[in-house]
């Protein structure tokens, strides 16, 4: 029915959302707001492929009815016969042949109700697993365009939000949505197939059953609510896992770590408790439908007993029930609750599946369209149209007139600054004048409120996107990620650059980190863990230098405290690796090292140019 | 799967009486379930014959008796499923507490945490299905196998044979999702969900450097390989799980074929009373529902075992300290001790090819500041990290004011050293929890006055949540100056006999850096201070440097 779609195509998929989202802002606005809306929603054929699953489910019940009919008939007729005729041979000749039928047409209807079941399964779980993926899709997708300076959510619940809420979604369309379209045809089918039979028994269904809906949905409310502060505790509780974890050590030299491990153990309690308290509910709702199911399947079987006895002579069209009639109405009734029951299993799929998508709305919501974006994604022309004639020489930088606020407080007013094209300018400015927040304009992390930024005279806003494909960067606090220091190195690769293990090495040797890698116990294959883990900060920053040095094309040199946390030996070696990168660079260096600042270049304190801001810092 | 047996088992003694009183709960709604239908199918058969004959039958015993089976069903339920689920969150949540204080003790534990986050909570949840999934349905489908073919055994061989053929196929098909299952489609189906974790806390954590370096769009086309392989893996596992129930439920429809046959035909030869047989009819309608009761589990337990193996193996973990007995140092007498000692310590990373430090001995007397010097990587912070007890000496000691470093209780240990460190973490939680962390007992006022000794007042009094600023994830928000001097700040609360500062004013402005050391200089009263320092002015700031030899020849 559907294939995997190969990693190319999923890659052609997602630029392609990407275009559609810079090219036509106006347009492609709405409908982004729309495709957010509707995060981990099925398409409408998608829907319409789920809702045929569950008639395929339906009609596998329903083939149970023909044979409750065959059981009856064998039943009737194995009673006629003890009973009717006597025991004549002839008869009982013809009793075996019509039963070795009757068990022939059950084998034959089961192997048909086993291919329609497994068709649909298949079939529901097909359509589940696109809509999950679509969800991963749609939320990276968002989380690519925002800008990396802007507040995001903790690290640790993005990455459950993304796995375990994106899997929650599975169940939902896997199992409840089928039910509900079984639900709609089964009950009714075998209502209407016991109505013919007797309008009594007909009747006890009909009492049982629609009061089912009615308790569920009272006691589905409360537990949707539930469900929901549950979803909400287990999100918390992993994010406070990892964060504990990653700063364990710290909590370990503070002696807090058996604090901690309460505090664990108090979220840990909480979760089981709202664990319970959601199951509570859910388990009486399915309690009240075991209740009618039962006493729906006791009330048939005492009625029809009592009318065959002849007890009770009404219930039915005219003619007393038959023995097989009433057997017939007796194992149909099962299968009258069976859909109510199958539903109710899968209601708290619904539930934690609608908590989830509220989950995942609000996660879009709060990194969506009206958060801060990079400027690529909003920009009106074609990025690529920019990229043509690129940044191949030292871009000249300019300021003009540029106010910034963060987060209500107001870091640039009406700053104007000036770089020449292969000049060397030092930023310096005490912690929180502004320093990381004015290279983070440039790259497009920020958008000044007013003013303009240029950019070898094209507009910041523009350029971002490609420059920061091409500039070396160093940032206050690099981090190394997840693989090999070979692959952390890579990264810094422009794409499909051809490099050789000899580049690695010039790049570590300049960043005077090469006699650091050797002495690593595998080499350039060292993995790093989280944070690059094994590595001293200084040895990190080495190694970033070395990464920002793989950007060779780059005409641009941003640097962020490139010497923080070096001895004077190792920042010589940087400050050495430094001097090289600048040559015939434009370049902006944050620093406050006196060993930077003795580089040739201009010196610029942040804090007398944006002198204005300090008293009129709350605004 | 030994690892799985072993959580069963730890569960069991975990608690034993919630362990079976849980499969006593399932048994009797399940024994209810089958009677229901089965004395319906009796009732209404003996019903019919005494309307034909005319014979007398007790009717109001079994119509009372089917009314209590329909509530016992209901009532047995509810109370097996709240028992169950309650025994295994129990259980469960014991466990992640074991768990976490089993990482304390860990070696590596800041490695990975990502992963390591994904089996504390997720592992952990993944084994509520041993015991619901798997112990509960599997003991409940033995014990009512068992009994039913006692009673088949009773009424008739024929019912008994048919009986053992198909829950012999029952069996067959557990033992297939068992014996059969694709143990390597729930490795892939794990390691793509733990890339997609690992990948997205990457994409959150570094988006910065990532929009530069290798851009963010490849970590999020890399995101969806890896869900992509999630799919197709979990695509095999399903698939395998679909065609098992259906096969089940064929396994159920054919043995009800089968009995009507058997059951029809007994009555014929009069082995048992055709009530009964339409009972035995009408039993075996139910069956499958139970049967299959046990299957979605077992095709999950390649996924379980995984989960259990990495729980197990957490767990496993000896404690790491066990306090060496040895007999206390002696000073010589009437020497006044030094409050720091290092004797001839060397040290070796695992996995390293030579030693960081190499005999290494020094003292810091009372009161007295020493800065470590010398060039980065030469083991300034294993140093460190051997003296607030972080890692142990290979060989030679360590003592604080006299005593074994290694004899100290953890408890006493950390009220003696603050470590003020190159990678001073801040917690996703607000200014005050941060603070706290260092004394937990400290007043609010406290805070303030540590925030006044490291110059953060106003900065934190500008927000309007004040002390409940929750922090950004890595102290977001904050500068890296400003995170330094929370830090810093969180150091203040404490009164400790030595402190250890790792390049303290690193990152800080010289101006803000001078302050900054003289305020700590000012603050750590008499207490003793080891630094590790590169900068000019903490090398003034210090009684006496020493400087460690350079890293020995590279080894290629």
């Amino acid at each position: 029915m559907c294939h995997l779609n190969s990693p190319g195509e999923r890659d052609i998929t997602f630029a392609m959302l990407k275009r559609l989202t810079s090219q036509t802002p106006g347009a492609g606005e709405t409908a982004q707001r729309q495709a957010n809306a509707a995060i981990g929603q099925p398409l409408a054929s998608e829907g319409h492929s789920l809702r045929r699953t569950g008639y395929l489910l339906g009609m596998s019940d329903l083939l149970w009815i023909p044979q409750a009919g065959l059981i009856s008939i064998a039943l009737g007729a194995m009673l006629a016969d003890l009973f009717g005729a006597g025991a004549t041979s002839p008869q009982s000749a013809s009793v075996s042949g019509q039963l070795l039928v009757i068990v022939a047409g059950l084998v034959c209807l089961a192997v048909l109700r086993m291919l329609l079941q497994n068709r649909a399964l298949n079939g529901a779980r097909r359509i589940a697993r696109k809509i999950q993926s679509r969800a991963r899709a749609d939320i990276l997708r968002v989380a690519v365009e925002r800008s990396p300076a802007a507040v995001f959510p903790a690290s640790g619940v993005f990455a459950a939000q993304i796995t375990e809420q994106v899997d929650l979604l599975g169940p939902y369309y896997r199992n409840y949505v089928p039910q509900v379209m079984r639900l709609k045809l089964v009950p009714l089918a075998i209502v209407l197939v016991t109505v013919w039979f007797s309008w009594l028994a007909a009747l006890i269904l009909l009492i049982c059953g629609p009061l089912i809906p009615v308790f569920m949905a009272l006691i589905g409310m409360r537990a949707k609510a539930a469900s929901a502060a549950q979803q909400e505790e287990l999100t918390r509780l992993s994010g406070i896992l990892l964060d504990r974890i990653r700063g364990l050590e710290t909590l370990v030299l503070f002696g807090a770590a058996e604090r901690t491990e309460d505090d664990i153990r108090s979220a840990g309690e909480r979760f089981r408790l709202g664990t319970m308290r959601v199951l509570k509910i859910a388990f009486l709702s399915s309690t009240v439908l075991e209740l009618f199911s039962a006493l729906g399947i006791a009330f048939c079987a005492v009625y029809v007993g009592f009318s065959l006895l002849g007890d009770i002579e009404f219930g039915t069209w005219g003619a007393p029930l038959t023995y097989s009639g009433g057997l017939f109405v007796l194992l149909l009734a099962p299968e009258f609750f069976a859909p109510l029951r199958a539903y109710a299993a899968a209601y708290h799929d619904r539930a934690a599946g609608v908590a989830a998508l509220e989950k995942l709305a609000a996660l879009i919501e709060e990194i969506g369209p009206d958060s801060p974006q990079l400027p690529e994604c909003i920009s009106m022309e074609n990025p690529a149209a920019v990229a043509v004639d690129g940044i191949s020489s030292p871009p000249s930088i300019r300021f003009s007139d540029v106010t910034l606020s963060l987060a209500g407080r107001r870091v640039f007013r009406n700053m104007d600054l000036d770089v020449a094209p292969g000049e060397t300018v030092f930023l310096t400015g005490p912690s929180g004048s502004g320093k990381t927040t004015l290279l983070d304009c440039l790259l497009g992390f920020h958008l000044p409120e007013e003013g303009e930024i240029r950019i070898d005279g094209k507009s910041a806003r523009l350029v971002a996107g490609l420059l920061r494909r091409n500039v070396i960067w160093i940032s206050q606090s690099p981090r190394l990620f997840h693989g090999s220091l070979k692959a952390n190195l890579l990264k810094g690769v422009e794409d499909g650059a051809p490099v050789s293990e000899d580049d690695l090495w010039t790049a570590l040797r300049l960043a005077g980190a090469e006699d650091l890698v050797r002495r690593l116990p595998h080499g350039l294959a060292t993995p790093l863990g989280e944070d690059g883990f094994g590595l001293s900060v200084g040895e990190i920053r080495r190694v970033a230098l070395a990464r920002a040095a793989m950007h060779r094309k780059a005409t641009l040199v941003l640097a962020d405290e490139p010497t923080a946390g070096l001895d004077e030996d190792t920042a010589a070696d940087v400050i050495r690796g430094l001097k090289t990168l600048t040559a015939g660079r434009t370049s902006l260096i944050a620093s406050h090292d006196p060993a930077v600042l003795e580089m040739p270049g201009r010196t610029i304190d942040l804090a007398e140019l944006t002198a204005g801001v300090r008293e009129g810092a709350t605004p | 799967m030994k690892a799985v047996w072993r959580i069963v088992s730890s569960q069991h003694q975990h608690d034993r009486f919630h362990f079976w009183l849980g499969i006593l709960a399932a048994i009797l709604p399940a024994v209810a379930g089958i009677l229901l239908l089965g004395v319906s199918g009796w009732f209404i058969t003996a019903a019919a014959l005494a309307g034909l004959s005319g014979a007398f039958l007790n009717i109001f015993a079994p119509s009372a008796i089917i009314r209590a089976l329909a509530i016992v069903r209901t009532a047995g339920r509810y109370g097996e499923r709240v028992v169950t689920h309650d025994a295994t969150f129990r259980f469960l949540t014991a466990l992640r507490n074991q768990l976490f204080a089993a990482f304390l003790t860990r070696r590596d534990r800041h490695r990975r945490s990502g992963v390591l986050l994904n089996r504390l909570t997720l592992d952990i949840s993944a084994l509520d299905t041993v015991y619901l999934r798997i112990v509960v349905p599997v003991l409940l489908c033995v014990f009512t196998a068992a009994a039913l073919l006692c009673v088949w055994f009773a009424i008739a061989v024929p019912v008994f044979v048919a009986g053992v053929v198909f829950l012999g196929a029952w069996a067959g098909l557990a033992w297939i999702s068992v014996a059969r299952a694709d143990r390597k489609a729930a490795r892939r189906a794990d390691a793509a969900s733990d890339a997609i974790r690992l990948r997205a806390a990457d994409l959150v954590a570094g988006r910065r450097d990532l929009a530069i370096y290798g851009g963010l769009d490849a970590v999020a086309a890399s995101i969806l390989s890896a869900d992509e392989r999630l799919t197709a893996a979990e695509d095999v596992e399903e698939r395998r799980a679909t065609r098992l129930i259906c096969l089940s439920g064929l396994v159920g429809q054919v043995f009800l074929a089968v009995s009507l046959a058997v059951a029809v035909v007994g009555a014929a030869q009069a082995a048992f009373s055709p009530a009964l047989a339409a009972g035995l009819v009408l039993v075996v309608v139910v069956l499958p529902e139970l049967f299959s009761m046990a299957l979605p589990g077992l095709a999950r337990l390649p996924r379980t075992a995984l989960a259990a193996k990495r729980v197990s193996a957490l767990q496993s973990v000896a404690p790491a300290r066990t306090s060496n007995a040895q007999t206390p140092a002696i000073h010589r007498p009437g020497d006044n001790p030094p409050l720091l000692g290092f004797e001839d310590v060397t040290f070796r990373y695992p996995g390293a090819a030579r030693d960081v430090l190499e005999t290494l001995s020094f003292d810091i007397g009372k009161a007295e500041a020493v800065a470590i010097a010398g060039r980065s990587g030469c083991g300034k912070s294993t140093v460190a990290a051997i003296a607030s007890r972080m890692l142990d000496p290979r060989a030679g000691r360590v003592c604080l004011d006299g005593r074994d470093l290694g004899e100290y209780d953890e408890q006493t240990l950390r009220r003696s050293i603050t470590v003020l460190g190159q990678r001073a973490y801040l917690f996703n939680d607000t200014v005050a929890a941060n603070l706290r962390i260092a004394n937990a007992d400290a007043t609010d006022a406290d805070l303030w006055t540590a925030l006044e000794h490291a110059a953060l007042v106003e900065r934190i009094s500008d927000s309007s949540q004040g002390l409940g600023t929750v922090l950004g994830e890595g102290g977001l928000g904050l500068s890296g100056g400003e995170q330094r001097r929370l830090a810093l700040a969180r150091a203040f609360l404490t009164r400790p006999k030595l402190f250890i500062l790792d390049e303290m004013t690193e990152g800080l402005d010289s101006e803000t850096a001078r302050d900054v050391l003289s305020r700590f200089l000012q603050f750590r009263g008499n207490a003793s201070v080891l630094m590790i320092a590169h900068k000019r002015l903490e090398l003034d700031a210090a009684d006496r440097i020493l400087r460690l030899p350079e890293p020995g020849h590279e080894i290629r």
